[in-house]
């Protein structure tokens, strides 16, 4: 059963509304009517988007596969067609007044992504979802995925602890460890690798990066809490023959990223990219005896295979192998100081990582709709380090396989995805004297049932039952909803349910370039939450340039959440079970617009709640602002011959939780509100492009990043309340080469 | 002879930019047909040619999928600037696309996909 309204109705309806129209546009009461059709069996597609090309101003196809476009929303004449499963078409309609489209098949099981020019809010998706497009990535300095960040309001980036310099991911003020990461939809860096995943996925591997907010699909598994950051990795078949990219910057760091394509046979194609950066240089510009930033070396490698046979087999493959080095801590320490009484602080750490995906699938001839996916992905994860003297090494092997066959219930507007999956997670820790391990065997099924009136809702409900071998019967049910009030206004709601086995140890690594010592009090229970949240969104046109205004709220709430409390006592760092509330509020508004020609303005307000019950009191989460602010002005001339741009950021006060002995315990403190300023200028020729930046050009430092750095194994020791920039401001420079 | 050698070249001269602007001495005009069919295509090839050595300035013409371009005679040829229109992914008049490139496109600018 579908939502149909009687012709007669229907045509009182889009006669009241051309009425309307002409009304407002008196000039141009025209109309575009088609139909859109599957090319090979000639059966009307339900649901199916037709969008003028270049605006956001679009609609769908009802029941019979019919749509209706203002001709005075046009912006060039032509539209842009396309459906779930098949391949998107732009058709010209200058002089027309009914078209006939016929879309075949792509054969893959990747969702249709299609873009406005301008729009980095998709207006199709039933999530909150946002892109960032390789010209974004480009926007930032080079060369992990933490940078590709920066230019995007809705993802924080934040530093861990003031010895390592590692950056970590926040969304919706909640820790990166709640995020779900992906890489082409098949989840990645998980578990132990969480708190420096962003270093292990260079910046030149990336296509494009979808970001959801807020509760996602139940098919890539249980754990997504406070969203969805999906980053596609660059296509075999479609990407650049050779792409060189070299990258320096004023602290001696470098950068060398290089890949190179081979379509191998016709049905084989295949791409290699390789990533290494190195400092080898001692920065101690504050002064305070410890390096800034830690020395390291990281070599990565991604072997990226796909197979196509026509429109029904697609399959791909990939292999990735890395190993980072690092040492930090004071300036003349020396790896592997033996324990002395008068050694010096360092931290040191080796981490070796493979892992391989594959994704199968097969699209069922003249049944575009109907598909058959299998995913299996496997990582081995090993991890030596050593901060001051505590030891904490520990491994991580994972398996993972799903299978998830998709078809409709007669017709499009009602299509289903049901699928099996068995997780297989085995952890190792050591941390001192204490040992952590688990072993993880996790069967599950799941379903989710996308219903499309073919007009202007989108329902996604999804469950998941997950059998898990240490904590029983996991239930994960989810709910997306999309109202498009007209094409441009759009209400998106998100409800749902996470679940979570925590690392604490790996997830508070930062705690560990302290003095504070780990305490378990209890048994830890996974991690449940629920959240809940909404967002507005308005496109519109201004002086003939478009942009865009969203806004957006989501409630967090825990059922059982892991509390690392650093408040109750000054040298520990606590954990136990949530006793009482522990919830994030987090609200967004941003407005979009190109203001001049070549010129895109994006700014942002962010206001967070996070707070967690600690021993019984209810407190703001450490080092998370209330208030932020960000602006990024962005430049091109035509063809993108020159750009440049600039991000300005502030953040408000942030509560810190300090172990300074005589403030006594819970002595909270609040750290200084401030500001960045990052910027970027480039200039492309036919195959080179050369870029110069700067990051912090305001060169702001955080005082006193270091807490005790006079006696760094003293009690007051305390390098994990990092609520700002550590190096100051760093110029950097750098060259992409391009042979398509 | 030379002279009419000379004169049978400016006759051809004559007919291939029967269409084209006037143009100054240091600045050549040609058209190109192309296999290009929509406005992306026009969107990636104007930007292909925005990149070529000597092209002053260049436009599709979506209908009749004629691409213009004024280019610098000192600078660059004829040839050469067909041949950054096939490694975009198009036929330029009798010179196929290059086969890699063409694969590249999106699919809505394959020229499969017809005028559209």
């Amino acid at each position: 059963m579908y939502f149909t309204i009687p012709a007669q109705q229907f045509y009182r309806i889009l006669g009241t509304l051309a009425l309307f129209i002409s009304i407002l546009y008196p000039a141009a009461a025209q109309q575009l009517t088609g139909k859109v059709l599957d090319k090979t069996t000639n059966s009307p597609l339900i649901g199916a988007s037709a969008v003028w090309k270049g605006t956001t101003k679009g609609t769908s196809t009802d029941a019979a596969g019919n749509f209706t476009l203002q001709l005075a929303d046009a912006a060039t004449p032509e539209i842009i067609v396309s459906y779930l499963g098949y391949k998107a078409d732009t058709i010209a309609v200058s002089g027309k007044t009914a078209v006939t489209i016929a879309l075949s098949s792509t054969g893959s099981l990747k969702e249709v992504v299609v873009e406005g020019q301008q729009t980095r809010y998709s207006a199709l998706t039933p999530t909150n979802s946002q892109i960032i497009t390789s010209r974004d990535l480009e926007k930032s300095a080079c060369c992990n995925l933490a940078e590709s960040f920066e230019t995007n309001a809705s993802v924080e980036v934040t530093t861990t602890d003031a010895v390592s310099g590692a950056k970590q991911i926040q969304m919706l003020g909640l820790d990166g460890s709640y995020t779900l990461l992906t890489t082409d939809n098949v989840p990645a860096l998980r578990g132990l690798s969480t708190p420096y995943r962003l270093n292990y996925l260079s910046g030149t591997y990336i296509e494009s990066i979808d970001i959801i907010k807020g509760m996602g699909s139940v098919l890539n598994g249980y754990e997504s809490i406070s969203g969805q950051v999906n980053v596609k990795l660059r296509d075999p078949e479609k990407t650049e023959r050779l792409y060189l990219n070299l990258y320096g910057n004023s602290l001696a760091k470098f950068d060398a990223n290089l890949n190179v394509s081979a379509q191998v046979s016709p049905k084989w194609s295949t791409l290699l990219m390789l990533h290494s950066d190195h400092l080898g240089n001692r920065v101690d510009r504050n002064k305070d005896g410890f390096m800034d930033l830690a020395l390291g070396t990281h070599h990565n490698v991604y072997n990226k295979w796909k197979y196509k046979h026509g429109d029904t087999w697609v399959s791909e493959f990939g292999f990735n192998a890395l190993r980072e080095t690092k040492l930090g801590g004071q300036m003349d320490y020396v790896k592997g100081e033996p324990v002395s009484p008068t050694q010096r602080y360092g931290t040191e750490s080796e981490t070796d990582r493979l892992s391989f995906y594959n994704k199968t699938s097969y699209t069922f001839p003249g049944r575009p709709y109907q598909s058959l996916g299998f995913i299996s992905s496997g990582v081995h994860h090993k991890f030596n380090s050593l901060y001051g003297r505590r030891q904490y090494n520990g491994e991580q092997n994972t398996g993972d396989l799903r299978f998830i066959f998709q078809s409709i219930i007669g017709h499009t507007g009602h299509t289903y995805k049901v699928g099996a999956s068995f997780l297989y997670d085995d952890y190792t820790e050591r941390l001192e004297q204490t040992r952590l391990a688990r072993t993880e065997r996790v069967p599950g099924i799941f379903a989710e049932y996308i219903f499309n009136n073919a007009e202007n809702l989108t329902v996604v409900a999804g469950a998941r039952t997950d059998f898990h071998n240490l904590y029983g019967t996991v239930f994960t049910p989810r709910l997306n909803v999309k109202y498009d009030l007209t094409p441009n206004t759009i209400f998106r709601v998100a409800a749902g349910k996470g679940f979570r086995v925590a690392n604490p140890i790996s997830e508070n690594t930062a705690a560990l370039v302290s003095n504070r010592a780990f305490t378990f009090r209890e048994e830890l229970e996974p991690e449940k939450a629920w959240n809940l949240g909404g967002s507005f969104t308005q496109y519109f046109e201004l002086g003939g340039r478009s942009g865009a205004f969203i806004t957006d709220y989501y409630y967090t709430t825990f059922q059982n959440q892991v509390v690392a409390d650093m408040y109750s006592s000054a040298n520990q760092v606590a954990f136990y079970n949530l006793q009482g509330r522990s919830f994030s509020r987090s609200f967004q508004a941003e407005l979009q617009y190109e203001v001049l020609k070549g010129f895109d303005v994006k700014t942002a307000y962010k206001y967070f709640d996070v707070q967690t019950t600690y021993n019984g009191q209810l407190q703001q989460r450490p080092m998370i602002p209330q208030h932020r602010f960000f602006v990024n002005l962005g430049f091109a001339t035509p063809f993108d011959k020159w750009r440049a741009d600039l991000t300005a950021q502030y953040f408000g006060q942030m509560p810190l939780a300090y172990m300074e002995a005589h403030g006594g315990a819970a002595n909270v403190r609040k750290s200084d509100a401030f500001y960045t300023l990052n910027g970027q200028v480039s200039r492309a020729f036919k195959r080179l492009e050369i870029y110069v930046g700067g990051e912090n050009l305001l060169n702001f430092r955080q005082p006193n990043a270091i807490i005790g750095a006079h006696d760094p194994f003293g009690s007051n020791f305390d390098a994990s309340m990092v609520w700002g920039p550590i190096t100051g401001r760093v110029i950097y420079a750098g060259m992409r080469f391009k042979i398509e | 002879m030379k002279t009419f050698r000379n004169l049978g070249l400016a006759l051809v001269m004559f007919f291939a930019t029967l269409s084209v602007q006037a143009q100054n001495s240091n600045e050549k005009t040609i058209q190109i047909k192309t296999s290009a069919v929509c406005n992306m295509c026009k969107k990636s090839l104007e930007k292909t040619m925005a990149y070529e050595k000597g092209v002053k300035k260049s436009n599709l013409d979506v209908d009749s999928k004629m691409l213009t371009v004024s280019y610098d005679p000192k600078k660059t040829n004829e040839d050469k600037i067909r041949k950054a229109v096939n490694d975009t992914g198009y036929d330029a008049d009798d010179k196929p696309a290059t086969p890699r490139a063409y694969n590249k496109l999106d699919d809505c600018c394959r020229k499969e996909a017809g005028a559209h």
